[in-house]
Order: C-alpha cells, then sequence, then structure tokens
C-alpha cells in the first residue's frame, strides 16, 4: 500500500516537473514573450527597461530563472505577476479559489442529480416516448458549446426578459462571496450552475442509461427478477447500483479537471473570478508566473483525481486492477 | 473537457473472436442499414457536406457576393430601393451602425456581420473549414492515440510508464498556451514542407492543436483494450502455440483497436467542432478573413444584442452537426462493439 | 500597461447638459448652489470594469484606468486642471502655492509648497517628499522615467544606476524657504505637463523604492485607497486629512466612497448601467448596444473628443512598403468612411488623414491622400492607389495585417486586408491578444510589415505624437520598446522636431505653426495610415450628475454626485 502511495506521489511530480518546463520552454519559445518591455510600459527609455529586465531576473539563463520562479512560488510563495507588476500570484489564485469551486460544486450536484433522473426515467421507459424525448434532450445538451449556451442565458435574462417579472431577480454578473450574502452567492450561481451542468446531465444520463440496461441483461439481475422482485425494486436496487460505477468514476475525473479550471469558458461568459478565467487572462496577457501557477495548480488536480480513480476503481472491483 | 476511463472497465468478450478480416465490415453496413436512425442521420450529414462543398456556387449564383471581401460600403437593393448593408443609426444621440438583418431572399439571407459580408455564404464557407478541421483534427488524434496506445498497451514495462506519463501530461497541459504561441509563431510566415504550404492563415494550427487535445482521451481506452487481449486465454493460448508476436499483433490486435477507434470516430468528429468554435472564441482558431462556424460565431457575439441570428445561424449548425454524428455514431458503436457501450 | 489598451469611445458636447454644468461653476449663484450642493454630498459610487489596471503604485502604473483614480488621490506640484472640456489642459498650481518662477534661460524652476496639505496617514507635506518622489520615479523605473525626466540634471546618473539615485543638483529642496527647485539639463517647453501626470505624484518620503503593488500608498487627494485585490475590487473613501486647497486642482468630492468591481463582461457591465446596478463601466461599450442606447439611454450617454488617432503604421524598411509609392496608395485606397463604420459611426468617429487630431495643438486641417486633395477627406481615390501599386512593381506580394484580439481593432484590420487584396496584394490578418501585440510590433526582428494601432496623448503638445512616433530617437531596431513602429527616420524631418520643441519654449505659437507643416512633411512621405479619430462614449446610471470630462483623466468621478 505504501510504495503504491509513494509511486503515485512520485509519478505525480514527474508529471508536474514535466509539464512547468514545457510551459516554460513554450513561453521562451514564443516570438514577442519577452515581458520586459510591457511591464516597463510603454514607450520606455532602453535604460528602463535594462532595469526592468535586471530587477525580475529576466537577464539570467533560464535554467536559472526556471529554479528561481519554482522557488518563489513553492517555498516562498512571493512570486509576483509579469502583467500585474506587484500581483502576488499565491494569494491570489487562493482567493479566485472558492469561486471555482463554488461552481464547480454546484454544478455537480445539479448534474449528478438531473443526470441520474434522465438515466433512471430513460430506461424505466426503455424505447418508448419519454425515453425519447429524454435522449433527444440529453443529445442536444452535449450538442451545444458551453459559451454559446451562457451568451443566449445572458441575452435572455441580463436584457431582453430582464424587465419581466420572470427574471428580475437576476443579480448582475459576477461572483458573490458566500461569507458575505449567502442568498446574493445562490442567485449569482444559478445560470452559470445550469449553463455548466447542462452538458454533464447529457453524458451522464446517456451513459446511466445504458449502463442500466446493460446490467439489466446480465444473470444475477435476471435471478432478482425470477425470485419476484418487483421490476421498480430492481431497477433502483440491483441496475441502477451496478451502472453507477462508471459514473462515479468519470465524475471524479471530470470534477478534478473542472476544479482545476477547465471551467474557463463559464467563468469568462458570466464574468466569475475564478481560477479559469485567471488561466484565461494569464494566457491573454502570456502571463508566464500565472500561466505556470494556474497550469500547475490544474495539472494537480488532474492527477490527483486520476489516482483517487484508479484507487476506486480496485476498491469497486478487483478485477480491474493494472496487470 | 471531459474524461473517460475506459481502459478501466473489463475487456470486452468480442475482443477475442474477432479474426475474420471481412466480418465485421459485413456486419457494420448491415447493422448501419437496418438502422433508421443511422441512415437518417448519414443522409443528413450528406447533406450538410453537400451544401458546404456547394458554397462557391451559393455565393456566385445566389447571394452575388465574396463573402471574404468587406463589404462595408456596400448597398443591396429591396423593394426597389437601393439600401446600405450597414445600416447607420438615425434616431437619437445616432450612435452606432448596425449591419442588414435577415431579407429571407438571396442575397444576404441571413443579414451582415460586422464587415458587411453576406453571413449565409460564410456560413457555407465556415462550414467547409469547420467539418474539415474536426475531421482531420480527428484522423490526427486517431493515428497519434492508435501508435502511443498500441506501443504501451502491447509493449509494457518501462515503455508503458513513460507512455502512460505522457498521456498524463498530456491531459493536464495548457492546450490554449500552445495555441498562442503556434499562432504567434506562425505571424507572416510560411513554411514549405514538400507539397504542404504552411502559413498563419491556414488551417493546420488548428488542426494540429485540437488534435492534440483529445489524443489522451482515446489513447487511454486503446491502451486498455490492448492490454486485456493481450492477456486473454485466446492470445495466451496462440503465443503457447508459438505464433509470432507481430503475427499477433496485426491478426488480433489491431483489427481490434481498428473498431475501437472507428467508434470513436464520429463522437471525436462531433466533439471537435465544439472544440474548434472554443479556439475561435479565444481568438485563436482560423484567422480572418476566413470563415468558420467558430469565428462566425464570435463575430456574432459583437452583434448578439442587434443581430442574434448571426451567433444563433452558426450555433444551431454545429448543433444540428454534432446531433447527426452523435446519433450515428451511437449506432455505429451499438453495431461494432455492443458490449462495450457505455454511453459515449 | 499602457493607455491605449483603454479608452475608445468619445463623446460629442450636448449643449445643454454642459450650460448646466457651467452655470453651477458660477460663484454668483453660490448661496442656493451651496446647498443644492450639500444635498449631492454623500453616498457610494458603483464603478465596474471587466479587469483591474494592475499595480496601485502612481508611479508606475501608465493605464488609463488608474489614472482617472489617480487624478482624485494623488497630487504633483502642479496639475491639469480638473474642468470639463479644452479647459482641462491647461496646467495649475496643486502642492505648490503657484507656478514656478522660470529662470531666464528655462533650465531652473522654482516651486513654492503650499502650507498645511497633509497625507492621508496624516504626514505633512514638506519639500523632503518631493525631493523623495522624484528620486523615486528612477527608483522603481517609473515607465517614463527615461522619456519624461531625463531632462533633471543628475538623471542620467539616476537611470544607469536607480537604487543610487540622489539628482544631485537636479532637484533641491529648502525647507525654511518651504521650496523646491528644479534644475533642467535643457530648456524643456513641456516639462510643466510632465510634472502634472501621475507619475510625478509626490508621496511620503519614507515610501520604499519598490513596486508596491497591491499596497496603497498614502496621498494628498480628496480620496485615499483603502483596498485593493486586483482580481476582485478596489475602495475609495474620503481622505479625513483632506482641506479642498484648489477646486481647480484637486477638487472635493461628492460621493463618500467609491467602489470599484473588476470581473463580469462589457456587454454585463451595460446591463448593470442599464438595470440601476451599476453607476458606470470603464470598458468601452459593446458596438451592437449604440443603436439600442442612443435611442434608450440618450441622458445617460456622454460622448468625448479624445486627442488619439487610430493608425496603421506601415514598416518602411521591408517590402513592400518599404517603397513610399506604396505607402501613399494605402493611403488613397483605405476609405475612412467604411472605417467609421467599423468603431460606430460618425457619432464616435472623425475621418483623418493626417498625424495630429482635431483641436490639438499644431493641427491644421490638410488631406493629401482623397479624391480632391484639400482640407478635409472626402473618398478613397482606387485609381490612383492602383496606378501607384503598378508603378512600384509589387503587385501580388505577401502582405500580413497585425491586429489586436478585440472587436474594433479585428474589424480594422480585417478591412485592410480586403483592401489590400483589392490593390492586388496577397494579403492576410493576424490576430494577438492585446497584451502582447503592442510591443510585438514595435520590434523590428518579427518583421511586422503593416499593424493597426491606437495612441492616446501624455500630455498636449505636438511633439508627443510627431517626435515621438516619428522621430529617430523612439526608433530603436531589435526592441520591444521602439514606439516609431514605422521604422521611419527622415534626418531633414528630425531635424525641424528639434528645432521646433526648441523654437517651443520661447514662442509656442510659431512652434505649433512649424509642427503644422511637419505633420504634412511626414505624411507626404506615409509611414502611416491615419484612420481616424476616436471619440469616448461613457454610460453612467440614471443617478450620475454633473457629469466632467478631462482630456487626459477622461470621466472626473470625484466631481460627479450619485444623490
Amino acid at each position: 500500500m505504501l510504495t503504491n502511495f509513494l509511486s503515485r506521489l512520485l509519478r505525480m511530480v514527474i508529471v508536474m516537473f514535466g509539464i512547468s518546463v514545457i510551459t516554460f520552454l513554450i513561453f521562451f519559445a514564443t516570438p514577442g514573450s519577452d515581458p520586459a518591455a510591457r511591464i516597463a510600459g510603454r514607450n520606455a527609455a532602453p535604460e528602463t527597461i535594462a532595469a526592468v529586465r535586471h530587477d525580475f531576473g529576466l537577464d539570467r539563463p533560464l535554467y536559472v530563472q526556471y529554479a528561481l520562479m519554482m522557488d518563489r512560488l513553492f517555498i516562498t510563495r512571493d512570486l509576483t505577476s509579469f502583467a500585474n507588476r506587484g500581483q502576488k500570484i499565491v494569494p491570489t489564485i487562493v482567493s479566485a479559489a472558492p469561486a471555482t469551486l463554488s461552481l464547480v460544486a454546484g454544478a455537480a450536484i445539479l448534474w449528478m442529480a438531473l443526470g441520474a433522473m434522465t438515466g433512471i426515467i430513460a430506461a424505466a421507459f426503455r424505447n418508448r416516448l419519454p425515453d425519447k424525448i429524454l435522449m433527444g434532450a440529453s443529445m442536444m445538451a452535449v450538442a451545444m458549446p458551453v459559451f454559446w449556451v451562457g451568451e443566449m442565458i445572458n441575452l435572455v435574462t441580463q436584457s431582453r426578459l430582464h424587465d419581466t417579472w420572470a427574471f428580475s431577480w437576476v443579480p448582475p454578473l459576477g461572483y458573490v462571496p458566500f461569507t458575505s450574502d449567502p442568498a446574493g452567492w445562490f442567485l449569482a450561481l444559478v445560470f452559470p450552475w445550469i449553463c455548466l451542468a447542462l452538458l454533464y446531465i447529457g453524458l451522464y444520463g446517456r451513459m446511466l442509461r445504458t449502463g442500466i440496461i446493460e446490467t439489466y441483461q446480465e444473470d444475477y439481475i435476471r435471478t432478482a427478477r425470477s425470485k419476484g422482485l418487483s421490476a421498480r425494486r430492481v431497477l433502483l436496487k440491483h441496475a441502477t447500483r451496478t451502472a453507477i460505477i462508471p459514473i462515479v468514476i468519470m465524475f471524479g475525473m471530470d470534477f478534478g479537471v473542472l476544479v482545476g479550471g477547465a471551467a474557463v469558458l463559464t467563468e469568462v461568459v458570466f464574468g466569475i473570478n475564478g481560477v479559469g478565467r485567471l488561466t484565461y487572462q494569464a494566457l491573454k496577457a502570456l502571463d508566464l508566473p500565472m500561466i505556470m501557477a494556474t497550469v500547475l495548480y490544474a495539472s494537480f488536480f488532474v492527477v490527483v483525481a486520476n489516482a483517487i480513480v484508479d484507487v476506486l476503481c480496485v476498491m469497486i472491483d478487483p478485477r480491474m486492477r493494472r496487470k | 473537457m471531459t474524461s473517460v476511463s475506459t481502459d478501466k472497465l473489463p475487456p470486452s468478450p468480442t475482443g477475442e473472436g474477432v479474426s475474420a478480416p471481412d466480418g465485421p465490415w459485413k456486419r457494420l453496413s448491415a447493422g448501419l442499414l437496418s438502422s433508421p436512425t443511422a441512415v437518417l442521420s448519414g443522409i443528413g450529414l450528406i447533406l450538410i457536406v453537400i451544401a458546404v462543398l456547394l458554397a462557391p456556387l451559393y455565393a456566385n449564383h445566389v447571394a452575388h457576393t465574396d463573402p471574404f471581401r468587406s463589404g462595408l460600403s456596400a448597398k443591396i437593393e429591396i423593394d426597389g430601393k437601393k439600401v446600405p448593408v450597414m445600416q447607420r443609426s438615425t434616431e437619437g444621440l445616432g450612435l452606432g451602425v448596425t449591419p442588414i438583418g435577415p431579407t429571407w431572399s438571396g442575397e444576404y439571407m441571413l443579414g451582415a456581420d460586422t464587415q458587411g459580408r453576406d453571413v449565409m455564404a460564410r456560413m457555407l464557407y465556415g462550414g467547409r473549414s469547420s467539418l474539415l478541421i474536426a475531421a482531420s483534427a480527428t484522423m490526427l488524434t486517431l493515428v497519434l492515440a492508435a501508435i502511443i496506445g498500441v506501443a504501451a498497451g502491447y509493449t509494457g514495462g518501462l515503455v508503458d510508464g513513460v507512455l502512460s506519463n505522457l498521456i498524463d501530461m498530456m491531459w493536464a497541459f495548457p492546450v490554449y498556451l500552445l495555441a498562442i504561441s503556434l499562432s504567434i509563431v506562425m505571424i507572416g510566415k510560411t513554411i514549405v514542407l514538400g507539397p504542404i504550404e504552411l502559413s498563419s492563415s491556414s488551417l493546420i494550427i488548428p488542426i494540429t492543436i485540437i488534435g492534440l487535445v483529445y489524443v489522451p482521451y482515446v489513447a487511454r481506452p486503446v491502451r486498455g483494450r490492448v492490454m486485456a487481449i493481450k492477456n486473454s486465454d485466446f492470445v495466451l493460448a496462440a503465443r503457447g502455440l508459438g505464433v509470432r508476436r507481430h503475427r499477433i499483433l496485426l491478426r488480433h490486435i489491431l483489427p481490434n483497436v481498428l473498431s475501437t477507434l472507428i467508434v470513436f470516430a464520429p463522437m471525436l468528429t462531433a466533439l471537435n467542432i465544439v472544440t474548434e468554435s472554443a479556439l475561435s472564441f479565444l481568438s485563436v482558431g482560423v484567422q480572418a478573413p476566413n470563415a468558420s462556424w467558430g469565428t462566425i460565431l464570435q463575430d456574432g457575439q459583437a452583434l448578439l444584442y442587434s443581430r442574434p441570428t448571426v451567433a444563433l445561424a452558426p450555433g444551431i449548425a454545429i448543433m444540428v452537426t454534432v446531433l447527426l454524428l452523435n446519433l450515428f455514431g451511437d449506432v455505429l458503436r451499438d453495431v461494432l462493439d455492443p458490449k462495450s457501450a457505455r454511453g459515449r | 500597461m499602457d493607455l491605449r489598451v483603454t479608452s475608445r469611445r468619445g463623446r460629442r458636447g450636448r449643449a445643454l447638459a454642459r450650460l448646466a454644468i457651467t452655470a453651477a461653476m458660477i460663484p454668483a449663484v453660490a448661496p442656493a448652489l451651496a446647498q443644492a450642493q450639500e444635498a449631492h454630498r454623500g453616498g457610494t459610487m458603483q464603478l465596474m470594469a471587466v479587469a483591474s489596471g494592475g499595480t496601485l503604485d502612481p508611479q508606475i502604473n501608465y493605464t488609463a484606468q488608474f489614472w482617472q483614480l489617480y487624478s482624485a488621490t494623488y497630487d504633483g506640484l502642479v496639475a491639469f486642471k480638473k474642468a470639463d472640456g479644452p479647459e482641462s489642459n491647461t496646467v495649475v498650481p496643486d502642492l505648490a502655492a503657484d507656478m514656478p518662477t522660470v529662470s531666464a534661460d528655462g533650465k531652473t524652476y522654482t516651486f513654492t509648497l503650499r502650507k498645511g496639505v497633509k497625507f492621508s496617514n496624516g504626514d505633512d507635506v514638506t519639500p523632503e517628499d518631493v525631493v523623495a518622489s522624484l528620486q523615486r520615479i528612477f527608483k522603481v523605473s517609473s515607465p517614463t522615467s527615461g522619456s519624461f525626466y531625463n531632462g533633471i540634471v543628475g538623471a542620467d546618473d539616476c537611470l544607469s544606476s536607480p537604487a543610487d539615485c540622489t539628482l544631485e543638483g537636479g532637484v533641491i529642496a529648502d525647507a525654511d524657504a518651504n521650496t523646491v527647485t528644479i534644475n533642467l539639463v535643457e530648456p524643456d517647453p513641456e516639462f510643466l505637463f510632465k510634472l502634472s501626470v501621475p507619475h510625478a505624484s509626490i508621496l511620503p518620503k519614507g515610501t520604499a523604492a519598490k513596486d508596491m503593488g497591491n499596497t496603497p500608498i498614502p496621498g494628498t487627494g480628496a480620496y485615499m485607497f483603502t483596498s485593493y485585490d486586483a482580481n476582485n475590487s478596489l475602495t475609495m473613501e474620503r481622505n479625513p486629512h483632506f482641506v479642498e486647497w484648489s477646486a481647480d486642482a484637486q477638487p472635493e468630492g461628492y460621493a463618500d466612497k467609491i467602489e470599484y468591481k473588476f470581473g463580469g463582461t462589457e456587454e454585463s457591465a451595460v446591463n448593470a448601467v442599464m438595470n440601476g446596478q451599476a453607476d458606470w463601466s470603464f470598458d468601452p461599450l459593446p458596438a451592437d448596444r449604440l443603436a439600442e442606447l442612443s435611442t434608450n439611454a440618450t441622458d445617460q450617454l456622454h460622448v468625448h473628443a479624445q486627442s488619439a488617432w487610430w493608425y496603421a503604421p506601415m514598416n518602411v524598411n521591408i517590402p513592400p512598403f518599404n517603397d513610399v509609392r506604396v505607402r501613399q496608395a494605402l493611403n488613397y485606397a483605405v476609405d475612412r468612411n467604411a472605417l467609421v463604420s467599423v468603431f460606430g459611426g460618425p457619432a464616435l468617429a472623425q475621418p483623418v488623414c493626417q498625424i495630429l487630431p482635431p483641436d490639438f495643438p499644431g493641427h491644421e486641417d490638410s488631406c493629401i491622400y482623397t479624391q480632391d486633395p484639400g482640407d478635409t477627406w472626402s473618398a478613397p481615390d482606387m485609381d490612383k492607389a492602383r496606378a501607384l501599386v503598378a508603378e512600384s512593381g509589387t503587385k501580388g506580394e505577401k502582405v500580413n495585417v497585425v491586429t489586436e484580439d478585440n472587436a474594433a481593432s479585428r474589424g480594422v484590420g480585417t478591412y485592410l486586408q480586403s483592401v489590400l487584396t483589392d490593390l492586388g496584394y496577397d494579403a492576410t490578418v493576424q490576430t494577438v491578444s492585446g497584451d502582447i501585440q503592442f510591443t510585438y510590433i514595435q520590434n523590428t526582428n518579427n518583421n511586422v510589415q503593416i499593424s493597426v494601432t491606437q495612441w492616446y496623448m501624455d500630455y498636449p503638445a505636438a511633439s508627443n505624437f510627431l517626435n515621438v512616433l516619428f522621430g529617430c530617437g523612439s526608433f530603436h531596431p531589435g526592441s520591444d520598446s521602439s514606439i516609431n513602429i514605422a521604422g521611419f527616420c527622415d534626418e531633414e524631418i528630425d531635424a525641424r522636431m528639434k528645432s521646433a520643441m526648441t523654437l517651443g519654449a520661447t514662442d509656442p505659437e510659431a512652434a505649433n505653426a512649424e509642427w503644422a507643416k511637419i505633420d504634412y512633411a511626414v505624411m507626404e512621405k506615409a509611414p502611416a495610415v491615419p484612420l481616424f479619430t476616436p471619440r469616448r462614449l461613457d454610460l453612467v446610471s440614471e443617478r450620475v450628475g454633473n457629469f466632467e470630462y478631462s482630456s487626459l483623466f477622461n470621466w472626473l468621478i470625484a466631481k460627479s454626485w450619485v444623490q
């Protein structure tokens, strides 16, 4: 168990190290990425740029710069941004994390609940009208670009129908911290949650339906039915439980990626200052320290989610142990 | 933005017996033809492809316009009157210029965009780029994933360890950084590789980037599949009988991998269409004045409140195409791989 | 990091609103007015922006977004008058009690400080604070340290080793007389302008000589920063130690508190202002809302002229634009009216074909590149353009236009690509993120042929456009900071600009007449395509009253009320 844990840890470090090196190299290989002139300001004199370059250590060899950056990111934690001079990276990410977590956690509850409902109902009414309607809707949900849905939602709720009774309660876009105003937090997140969850409701609902139908045909379910258990009991208790295993696995991975910042489009469209939007802005400004930090932050969650999923798999079904 | 973990699923029993090379293909066509969903969605997809291929015909003979040329001073005739395409606001403070809305006739059927260009004509040309990018990226993904997956799964050991780490890295890697970087590297440059000419306006950049995004997504299940077959009783028995490694690879493993890849193809193409629009949303996709559904969507955003059609049209086009691809893909998977049908 | 990322739309003077404001400023109607003003005092002003402006350090920050706030939080020795319209271009004494006495040779400025002015931490403003602040400009490598303040005696040493900056002999404090004397190497007619911008803010002498980042530095203005989180919000409250000493230099504000939220999108900011959830948004209004707003919100919109231009610099050192005929051809071919459409119509942009913006010192109407050359632009002359291209023999060459990734810049770039194609070139457009594009197009190593960019004035002097953008001194091959993007260096014109600057010290009017000729001479060589003069458009909520606009700081937030 311990060796397993240690090898996982080692693998995680390797992956994160690799990603940080590649990110670093891509940055310096990009023409126009040199931040000195951007930090110095428009029409700065050559002397000023030289001073800034020296100040930020940009005149040192690449491997020294890399080591310094890692040191300031993980050890002294005082790494500052290239784009917003003086903005400290670590506290910025720490303060952005709750917004992303609120968005993703809420959406996850929504998609798990609605996804499960969709899947179970569709399986119960297999090949009949409710199934067809639900599966059609799921496919539509999967087929729509998330930012497009978001923009359409904003168009309706913030402008076109904002003055009607239906949407007059919708607050302006942006994140309201839970600690300062729980009701405002909830209202501000209602539509972002729906928008983000839509895709996953579709995916999970379809997957659950197929899973249930498949397990329905397996032997022990037939046994349960022949023993005279009611159809509903079999569906809810046995079939759903087995079919939900792959969903739990998928959930772990999706959740990890999203918390790490993959909800960027939803965050950008709804103006939520989360980790994803931070990554997006850092990329647009080619702000290396912020890119580095957000990328490592994201990869950490991806790798951890991968590890948890692997452990879960073995726990649920020992047959899945890696050979 | 989602992930699969199909490699953790129990090996599929169908993987063991498929050996006759023409068996699955016959079953495939028969299976597809017997499903009305597959036939209808297939016809729908073919119609879309034909429509976008006819784009020049439409632009020249119906819309009478060059969809890549700014038409800021253009005028069109409506009810015998010459009307400017870019309409300056005359009421109130007179701020703003609004492009003409849908005319529902030959010229400017869906209205104009912020450059006064015909949106319908651009939709058709844009569809070409979108479909071409999505399809090429899918091919790229499948080839790369197959190589990585088979190498990792079949060789095992150190190679597997290295490749698995590589897959993890790719999955966690900020692809948009690569996209932005590549697009800057390519500014004003032309790289000639034999018959292929790469320039900043070519579609190679979005294809490469989108092609890389989903490699881990496919490589993992391929690796799982290969490992499962490698360790199946059937193959173990064959090896016991002294059948050579490359023969096992060719006869047993590759056909199975191929069916996994075919299952992924429509779904990946669908995902890629959506990813292309996301890349354009971040301005690193197809470069102006070329169009793709993603760039039209981006243009449409700037007109969302005054001319929502410009954003609605590509959104709907993407939705319909993706829907058809998924419907078709579902049937395809059921036919090829009935047991491992896990919903995607 | 620079002004041009920011303000993009302006306003046309609305006579009624302006009349009301003027009336409010006349002291004769004082008693009733004072009462009315008292009633407007108080409340919280809610501002919005998609992103923050970066560091809060006034000697480093170079964004229009935060300069606007500095106008109410920090003071220099002198300041631009906090007034509406062209008056805002005049310099008035601020922390100095009067305008400085200048020596006959124009090299020595002596300022007498006002008595009793305090920083928001309660300390008095002393001559030592002034010396420390001017040294700090160099110690923190302020963006303009090498371009604005390099004329001070001792500045060269400060630039080469910032940490040991003393400005020995350049800035001399006399605590007993309460004066500060500044010595220049050469007379500089623009020096007082340079002392009026936020980089020359006077800060407490103990302020650390490093970028203070998100930590507020005490200032002397009517407001002080009380909290700042670059990813979230900023708060300004009344400075408890502030007593109004000059309404022209630093007026007392109406609102008790100013809250600035960062996040959201441009569209959502408009919605928030229209729904009464915010008072104003910094970002340019989305083009698709203009028509709707100009009928629904006529009283909430304010359009103002800006001293700025949108232009397309052409690299005069690489093909095809190393041939003057090609540059002239493009100037003839570009339909400025079409570009005005891209930018939101004639109310928001004015076609131009010269460098100095209308109403700017040294501007004289002239247009060489139009159908009937004369004072103003009328229509493109495609025949002439095609003839020039044919003459140059460059037809069919590849041309790439580099634009920023916002809607307006991309629109302009796409249009230019279309025109270049019409002229027979193999043209493409490349969009690059705005933050990177500006430095990318400056570096000659990137071989950018033509790009789309803007320039907003730092202070109202013709040299700030002509000498900065087309002088040999601002061309640095291989550097990311080479603001002469066209790489245009004409020795004869450069010498004329130098003498015009010297002339400005003694005879500003004659100098401006000479600048007008220089403008014409540069345009004959056509290193850039002037596109249009943008106007700034502000949308405020219904409750905002007394909107005043300064050319440098945009909306003077402190002078408006919310109740």
